[in-house]
């Protein structure tokens, strides 16, 4: 095709496509990992712990379950738009996140600290029709999960609050 | 060597049908999400369709059809079909080809099922568990080799660009693939969402990108019967893109709970990205000299010069919404979702279509059943994606900029929903467009196969490289 071409070895390629690819996994994944902030908690993750046969635990895995994340994110920017929100997220607030559950749009509002604005009953009465609290709504009924799911995902969504510990931060 | 053997015709023809059935499947799954969008009841029909259709679940599955399915199937098929032709040497192992095209099928169905029945890793993209990771690995890593081998064993010695592309591209997507699938099992909060986007972005940018651009640097000398504008052009593009592109991760957390460094550190070499995407776009320019007019003769040429265009756009988009400030209005609104669709449909869903149509001929003998049919999948796609990106971006600048007064959530919250509906409603009548077109083209590869004129000896010695 080009007469011009003067490349004949694959080796140039396959030795420097993987050293700039494997540079960029270090810059970017690696280091990161290792960086003081990523590698304690706070607080506020500290009450994000939770214990495995706990109802917040169970909660996250019906929040998992029924993909939330897919249209909630958790957590807030130091920019206007997120400034009614609450405090400002730091790395440290997801040290026991696992999976993560940061979200990547906002179809619905950012639940990061959810658990100080709504209570128990306001949550049975949304998640069970959306649109009976919020005319308009676009969020799908969750009428369908049982009781004990229902209770589960309520307790985690409450717990999604500063610690007591950061008052006034 | 110019004609295919049986095996590696039935190879690549395995791979492209496969895929456009997973591109009518997974733009349906896209279609219905529209749709609960602005009707969150549709579907919800008894507890069963419920649950198992419900937004939150099947959004993944649509990406995950789409992506693995439609693009990376149509991908391999056609880097089984042009390897041979730039190395002038048979693929090697068509057999095993085709059985990692069956095997590809069953993971895309495995998967939808997964991901339906609610597990999932979160990560986005990376949705499946790890066993069907490891099944997806297999595959992959057996498509390299295949490619990998076909190379090593060229007639033709001169590497070509669109080779240097195809194997960065095989050697980086399973690294990244298994970065953002199995690695993110063993770190948590942060660090594991930076491993995931670290797999998110580099999985478009080293993946469905360069593989893309392999395919532009295939078809446009062949389509538009001029040599290669610039082979000096072409090797800093392909330099620059294996450079900078991998640092574009941490963009995704931009503003975020991540080190301020790492935040300069994706919006710098985002930004260098303008490099080579202009070598690209200035070797479709200058390649395409004297032969402008072929595009209103030529479907093929239409579809890739447009996705050429597509990619720019994409291009200058992206770092410009990766900077700081543009970020803090743009990031979680529509306007993300207009960006996302582009490169994967406008730009690099139209290569494969201008590949298919130039491809299919030679795989059935046959020429393609309709030329009016390839024109409306062209206007279809592309008037339907412009609906759909318009509506998705202003919809988003006005949330961005809505949030901004202090409508975050509660009741003021809702009112911002409620006066996106309008846009929503005609993001879907886009997606219904867009779809609309697949079906067609769908139609036309059908009549194809069946009743398309068989090509004269002459055709069929003209028609490959």
């Amino acid at each position: 095709m080009s007469g011009q071409s003067k490349e004949r070895f694959m080796k140039p390629f396959i030795i420097g496509a993987s050293l700039l690819f494997f540079i960029g996994v270090a810059a970017t994944v690696v280091l990161p990992f290792y960086d003081e902030v990523m590698q304690r908690e706070n607080a506020n993750a500290a009450i994000k712990n939770y214990s495995i046969d706990s109802p917040e635990y169970r909660g996250r895995q019906v929040y998992i379950r029924e993909g939330c994340h897919t249209c909630h994110t958790q957590f807030v920017r130091p920019v206007k738009a997120d400034s009614s929100l609450g405090p400002v997220s730091v790395p440290e607030d997801y040290y026991h996140d696992y999976p993560h559950l940061l979200g990547s749009v906002r179809t619905g509002s950012d639940l990061t600290w959810v658990g100080t604005r709504w209570n128990e009953q306001w949550h049975r009465v949304h998640l069970n029709n959306p649109r009976q609290v919020f005319p308009g709504s676009t969020m799908p009924s969750y009428n369908y999960l049982s009781d004990q799911d229902t209770e589960d995902l309520i307790a985690y969504l409450m717990s999604l609050k500063p610690a007591p510990s950061t008052e006034g931060r | 060597m110019t004609t295919l053997t049986q095996d590696e015709n039935k190879a690549v023809r395995l791979f492209f049908y496969s895929s456009i059935v997973w591109l009518l499947v997974g733009m349906s799954i896209g279609l219905i999400l529209a749709i609960k969008y602005v009707w969150p009841n549709f579907l919800v029909w008894g507890e069963f369709l419920q649950k198992y259709l419900s937004y939150g679940r099947i959004r993944p599955a649509h990406t995950h059809v789409v992506l693995l399915g439609w693009m990376s199937m149509a991908y391999v098929g056609g880097l089984l079909y042009i390897i041979p032709r730039l190395t002038r040497k048979s693929l090697e192992h068509p057999r095993l080809a085709r059985i990692i095209g069956i095997l590809w099928n069953v993971y895309i169905v495995l998967a939808v099922i997964i991901l339906s029945m609610g597990y999932t890793t979160t990560i986005e993209y990376a949705e499946t568990p790890w066993p069907l990771d490891l099944f997806l690995i297999v595959l992959v890593v057996g498509t390299a080799y295949i490619c990998f081998k076909t190379i090593a064993k060229r007639n033709e010695h001169q590497l070509y660009v669109s080779l240097w592309y195809f194997m960065g591209s095989l050697i980086w997507l399973p690294f990244l693939y298994i970065i953002g699938n199995l690695a993110t099992y063993f770190i948590s909060g942060v660090p594991q969402a930076l491993a995931g986007w670290f797999y998110g972005h580099n999985v478009i940018g080293l993946w469905f990108t360069t593989v893309g651009v392999g395919f532009i640097y295939y078809l446009l000398p062949l389509l538009s019967k001029n040599p290669l504008y610039s082979h000096k052009l072409s090797l800093i593009g392909f330099w620059t893109i294996a450079t900078f592109y991998v640092w574009n991760g941490p963009h995704h957390l931009q503003n975020g709970p991540i080190p301020a460094w790492l935040m300069k550190a994706g919006v710098v070499p985002s930004v260098l990205l303008i490099i080579p995407v202009w070598t690209v776009l200035a070797n479709v320019f200058g390649t395409m000299k004297g032969k402008w007019h072929v595009i209103s003769e030529n479907v093929s040429l239409k579809f890739v010069v447009t996705g050429a265009i597509f990619y720019l756009i994409t291009c200058l988009q992206g770092p410009f919404q990766s900077l700081m400030q543009p970020s803090a209005i743009l990031k979680f609104t529509n306007w993300i979702i207009g960006h996302a669709h582009m490169p994967l449909f406008a730009a690099f869903s139209f290569v494969l279509f201008a590949l298919f149509y130039h491809a299919l001929p030679t795989l059935t003998g046959r020429k393609i059943y309709s030329e009016a049919l390839m024109n409306w999948h062209f206007w279809l796609s592309i008037i339907g994606f412009l609906i759909f990106a318009f509506t998705t971006w202003t919809a988003g600048v006005m949330q961005g900029f809505a949030w901004t007064e202090g409508k975050q959530y509660g009741v003021p919250f809702l009112e911002v929903v409620v006066s996106l509906q309008p846009f929503s409603i005609a993001r879907a009548v886009g997606g219904l467009l867009m779809f609309t077109g697949q079906i067609v083209f769908a139609y036309n590869v059908r009549k194809s196969i069946t009743e398309g004129q068989p090509l004269s000896v002459e055709e069929k010695s003209s028609s490959t490289a």
